[in-house]
């Protein structure tokens, strides 16, 4: 492959992240959101279903932009939050735990 | 004759990324389409040689267009890979037995994206 065409696409998804911070951080919000309800009441379906949507999108998505430990939070918070257990005190602390790194990782890299 | 890609996927910056990637590394052809109706619509119009289609989308998900796809006989025959966030073992069983050609990973690399997709379909180039 040329230099040309790795440079090409290293400049658009530069010019991409841009455009997409705003829904992944939209993305993060709803994952703070579904923890908070979590925490009020593990038992709150609706809001584990918001959240592993949200942390599904974000895996698929962060690692394309240079973020795979990004990628590896959000898959390990999909996981979490799409066993079908209830989650316990110690899953609630993970679940805290993970998205306060992740918000981390998205930070360090914002903006470029 | 460039070779001609569907993109379905209803998350706008994994379209763009995959499509830049699919253009510029291979030189193929590229439609998008935002969900599982339109992307079957596109394949019935343009009979791409191959679709990379999302699994989790609103509406109609990957594997229920897939099955779509496979029911209308104009798209039958159009190698279809679908594309995910890493899955379970048992998820990834689920998605081969449908009859897709391939089970692809999100976060992919846009460099080298192409290759993969040529690997898995047989081709030759990129």
């Amino acid at each position: 492959m040329s230099g040309t065409a790795a440079e090409k696409i290293a400049s658009r998804l530069a010019e991409l992240w841009q455009t997409s911070r705003p829904t992944i951080l939209e993305r993060m919000l709803a994952l703070h959101t579904a923890e908070e309800a979590l925490a009020a009441n593990p038992l709150d379906q609706e809001a584990r279903d918001r959240g592993r949507e949200a942390a599904h999108k974000l895996s698929g998505v962060l690692g394309i932009f240079g973020l795979p430990q990004g990628s590896e939070l959000a898959s390990a918070l999909e996981e979490t939050l799409k066993s079908p257990e209830p989650l316990l005190p110690s899953d609630l602390a993970t679940l805290k735990t993970r998205i306060a790194e992740l918000d981390a990782v998205i930070a360090a890299k914002s903006p470029q | 004759m460039a070779r001609k890609i569907l993109i379905i996927d209803d998350e706008e910056d994994i379209r763009e990324v995959a499509a830049l990637s699919l253009e510029t590394v291979a030189g193929w052809d590229v439609l998008v389409a935002g969900s599982g109706a339109a992307g079957i619509a596109k394949a019935r119009e343009n009979r791409p040689d191959a679709i990379l289609l999302d699994v989790m989308m609103p509406g109609m998900d990957g594997p229920t267009t897939f099955r779509e796809l496979r029911a209308i006989p104009e798209t039958s025959g159009i190698p279809v890979i679908l594309l995910t966030a890493k899955v379970q073992a048992a998820d990834q069983k689920r998605f081969s037995d449908l009859g897709v050609a391939s089970v692809m990973f999100k976060p992919f690399d846009p460099l080298i994206l192409a290759r993969e997709i040529a690997q898995v379909l047989g081709w030759q180039e990129a």
